[in-house]
């Protein structure tokens, strides 16, 4: 007799679905069955409702066998009508749930269904081993081609650590996460089976990876067509270059008016992913037509970073060699007298923590996050202590609408009494902070071209709320929000001998603040487009105001 | 189009009809970066300005170069226009009612054109070319020199930067085979032709016009600048006409004004 336990795996037909709390056999299962039970979400008898909110524990019994020895455990409550038999599992195949939904359409699979086709009984020996004290004898890794063993012994090693199956599920299932985490294989399947060999123990267990490698080199291509300019991209990435999760990208852009490149190497510690080390060459050219500057940067840098706690930290050395040019004759002079070269040589560190349920549209949570840079002490031209920070709140209210409220503020310090560049000062403005105004176009002005200023703060409140009447609701509808937001923020250049309290004051004189309503609509998990109708207020002389229909597009939001 | 047009003549109407604002500055790299050619330029600049009796203030900047809208050095800044080079400053001050070669028939105009165009070819290659191209001035002098205003290793980067792309140019104008020897050889045939026009003149025309700030400015520089060896300076010294020009001007427009 075999018996097969699979965790979600559609591969075979299977017939049984075990819960794997009560260890309830709900079910016969076959592949519609599952299917419905996976989009359901649930594998698990009705009374143990959504157990594997990571995506664990759905326990298909195909055959069934008695491969652990006769202590067999029998229990007897059964739930909602369901009868419960003593499970017996063998091989338990296991792959993960990740694909699933974690709040899926419930299909309403009833209890009826699932009994359509009544598995005959097995005839014996069948046994519960969610209590069973098992003993994890072998870990396998197949399939490794280039990786090195020694990296994947920390993720698996947890395995081990298991007292009885549940727990080996369990692990094993956070094992592949760790696995998959690390971005080298393809595909990880994890498979459970009884230990055979001479040194076997009867509750001896062995846990197989099955892992596929990523291709040693993949490559992308790709045309963009923008404001009168058009350029190829060319990316290339060796993943697990050297065996142990390192990883080289290298991307090229070649265009009709620019060239850039980008490469960069990732090395994580073994064992500790989310500590790892970047280290990044590149040359960027940006164009910013509110200041009339182009500026081209080519620069090295060196990220270190690792999580504290709750929070995530980031240290960081950068050197980069500026060219700061005028995007046209008719430039101001104050911008032409920033053009040339320049080298910043700066650290800085970043703290974070986030615990927002998304990044774009949370309904709970909160991030915050500190960014201070010292420029000049290592180097280069410009000298600046640079400090800036950002605060959002999320809370939900009635009808699922959400409450956010977000903070921004920051301050540039000149060192050495050398003035700030204009590549370093602050912007405020337009569709992604201070809505009403034109991009970047508040504050200091020389000719219609911006200069930034040495310290800004603003902030914003948005209510937002379903689209009316909730069309598409459950899917295409979800990527939408209206919202209503009321922004206010100033940017100014302070006189650092005058203490603080005139800074505050100098900070509260001249508001700029806008209100509205407008639509917001999600791209993926990192950006959003906003349609709005903002109406600006406290516009002073120079602020270029943008009153009516808005549209915007970007990752980072007031 | 017309827009810019209509622009374009608004600008030229309004700077005829304003006067030369007593503000107007002369942007410069900082004293020794680029030392050769760019003091070249500036005291031919300088001269010209006097010459026309327009006041400028002069201002040193690291980032000249970059500020400049062709990337020429010196440029002037006058009322909130920026016009860099000698050929658009020239039109920029005659449009202010301000020339120096209106005395001047049209074959002596001419005339003035082709030994302006000779001593550019000639005289600034050649200045270039032993500035970036001979190994020994570049090595000891130039890189330095150049790089002074930035850090390490930003000086070093753009100092070679600089320097192959005068090469560059050199090897387009054809000058790329050429030895010092060669150079120095051209920039005597040069001040030959240069000498035998002037003659016992003051000037090279009855009146001081933009040929006698164009010479003055090269060979004044030549004679003044510290190089690793004095053959180019020996060379221009053997003519004892073009000496006295240097001085003449330099006593008439630079020493009386400057006390």
């Amino acid at each position: 007799m075999n018996t097969t336990l699979s965790l979600g795996s559609v591969q075979t037909c299977f017939k049984k679905v075990v819960c794997l709390f009560c260890s309830c056999l709900t079910s016969c299962c076959r592949c519609q069955t599952l299917r419905r039970a996976r989009e359901r979400s649930t594998l698990s008898c009705d009374c143990h409702g959504v157990l594997h909110e990571g995506g664990l524990v759905v326990v298909t019994l195909a055959t069934v066998r008695a491969p652990f020895s006769r202590r067999a455990e029998s229990r007897t409550t059964c739930h909602k009508g369901l009868k419960r038999r003593p499970v017996a599992m063998g091989a338990v195949h296991a792959k993960s749930m990740d694909p699933l939904p974690m709040h899926g359409k419930d299909l309403g699979v009833n209890p009826d269904d699932l009994m359509e086709h009544p598995e005959p009984e097995p005839d014996a020996k069948q046994e519960i081993l969610e209590n069973k004290d098992v003993v994890v004898q072998h870990v396998n890794i197949q399939g490794l081609g280039r990786t090195k063993e020694d990296l994947l012994g920390y993720e698996i090693s947890d395995v081990f650590n298991a007292k009885n199956l549940i727990d080996v599920m369990k692990k094993a299932h956070i094992a592949r996460q760790r696995l998959l985490r690390l971005g080298i294989f393809k595909e990880v399947e994890v498979l459970i089976d009884t230990s055979e060999g001479a040194d076997a123990l009867p509750n001896g267990l062995d846990v197989t990876f099955e892992v596929n490698e990523i291709k040693r080199l993949t490559g992308s291509y790709n045309t963009m067509v923008g404001n009168n300019e058009g350029s190829m991209v060319l990316g290339l990435k060796l993943p697990n270059m050297i065996g142990r999760a390192e990883k080289l990208t290298f991307q090229f852009s070649y265009g009709t008016k620019e060239t850039s490149y980008g490469l960069s190497f990732f090395k994580p510690q073994p064992g500790y992913f989310e500590r790892n080390l970047t280290l990044n060459m590149y040359k960027v050219t940006g164009q910013f037509p509110w200041s009339s500057l182009k500026e081209t940067d080519r620069g090295v840098s060196a990220e270190f970073n690792f999580p504290v706690g709750p929070t995530g930290h980031m240290l960081k050395w950068e050197g980069v060699w500026r060219e700061l040019g005028c995007l046209a004759r008719s430039a101001s002079f104050a911008v032409r007298e920033e053009s040339g070269h320049s080298l910043k040589s700066a650290l800085s560190h970043t703290m974070s923590i986030d615990s927002r349920n998304s990044a774009i549209f949370p309904s709970s949570g909160a991030l915050l996050r500190i960014n201070q840079e010292l420029a000049g002490f290592t180097g280069g031209d410009a000298s600046f202590f640079k400090e800036d920070f950002e605060l959002q709140l999320n809370r939900r209210l009635f009808w699922d609408s959400v409450l956010s409220a977000s903070l921004w503020g920051g301050m540039l310090f000149p060192i050495e009494g050398k003035p700030s560049c204009i590549a370093d000062r602050f912007y405020l403005g337009g569709p992604t902070s201070v809505r009403g105004f034109g991009m970047y176009s508040i504050g200091p002005q020389s000719e219609g071209d911006y200069l930034g200023g040495e310290a800004y703060w603003a902030g914003g409140l948005h209510l937002y709320t379903p689209l009316p009447f909730r069309p598409g609701r459950g899917g295409f509808g979800d990527l939408f929000r209206t919202h209503f937001f009321l922004n206010a923020g100033n940017l100014c250049n302070l006189n650092y001998g005058e203490g603080p309290r005139a800074h505050l004051q100098k900070l509260a004189e001249c508001i700029r603040w806008s209100y509205g309503a407008g639509i917001v609509l999600r791209l993926g998990n990192i950006a959003r487009l906003e349609l709005n109708y903002c109406i600006p207020m406290g516009v002073q002389s120079g602020d270029r105001i943008c009153d009516g229909v808005q549209f915007g597009a970007g990752i980072r939001f007031l | 189009m017309i827009r810019v047009n209509e622009r374009v003549l608004l600008c030229l109407s309004l700077t005829a009809a304003e006067p030369w604002p007593e503000n107007a500055t002369l942007y410069q790299p900082l004293k020794g970066e680029g030392f050769f050619s760019s003091s070249c330029s500036l005291y031919h600049l300088q001269t010209y300005l006097r010459m026309c009796g327009l006041p400028v203030q002069v201002v040193c900047r690291p980032n000249a170069e970059y500020m400049s809208p062709s990337g020429k050095i010196p440029f002037i800044h006058v009322g909130n226009q920026v016009v860099s080079e000698l050929g658009p400053i020239v039109q920029f001050s005659k449009a202010k009612g301000h020339s120096l070669s209106d005395g001047l028939d049209d074959v002596q105009r001419a005339e003035m054109k082709a030994y302006m165009e000779l001593v550019n070819n000639m005289l600034l290659t050649a200045e270039l070319f032993i500035q970036w191209c001979d190994e020994t001035t570049v090595s000891q002098i130039t890189r330095h020199r150049y790089g002074t205003p930035y850090s390490w290793p930003l000086n070093l980067i753009l100092a070679y930067q600089k320097q192959w792309e005068v090469r560059r140019k050199m090897n387009a104008v054809g000058w790329g085979g050429k030895t010092v020897d060669q150079v120095y050889e051209d920039v005597s045939q040069c001040c030959q032709a240069l000498s035998q026009r002037l003659g016992t003149q003051p000037y090279f025309f009855k009146i001081p016009t933009e040929l006698d700030a164009l010479v003055f400015g090269h060979l004044f520089t030549i004679l003044t600048t510290q190089l690793t060896n004095t053959e180019l300076l020996e060379r221009v010294r053997s003519y004892s006409n073009l000496l006295s020009f240097c001085r003449r001007i330099e006593q008439t427009y630079f020493e009386s004004k400057d006390s």
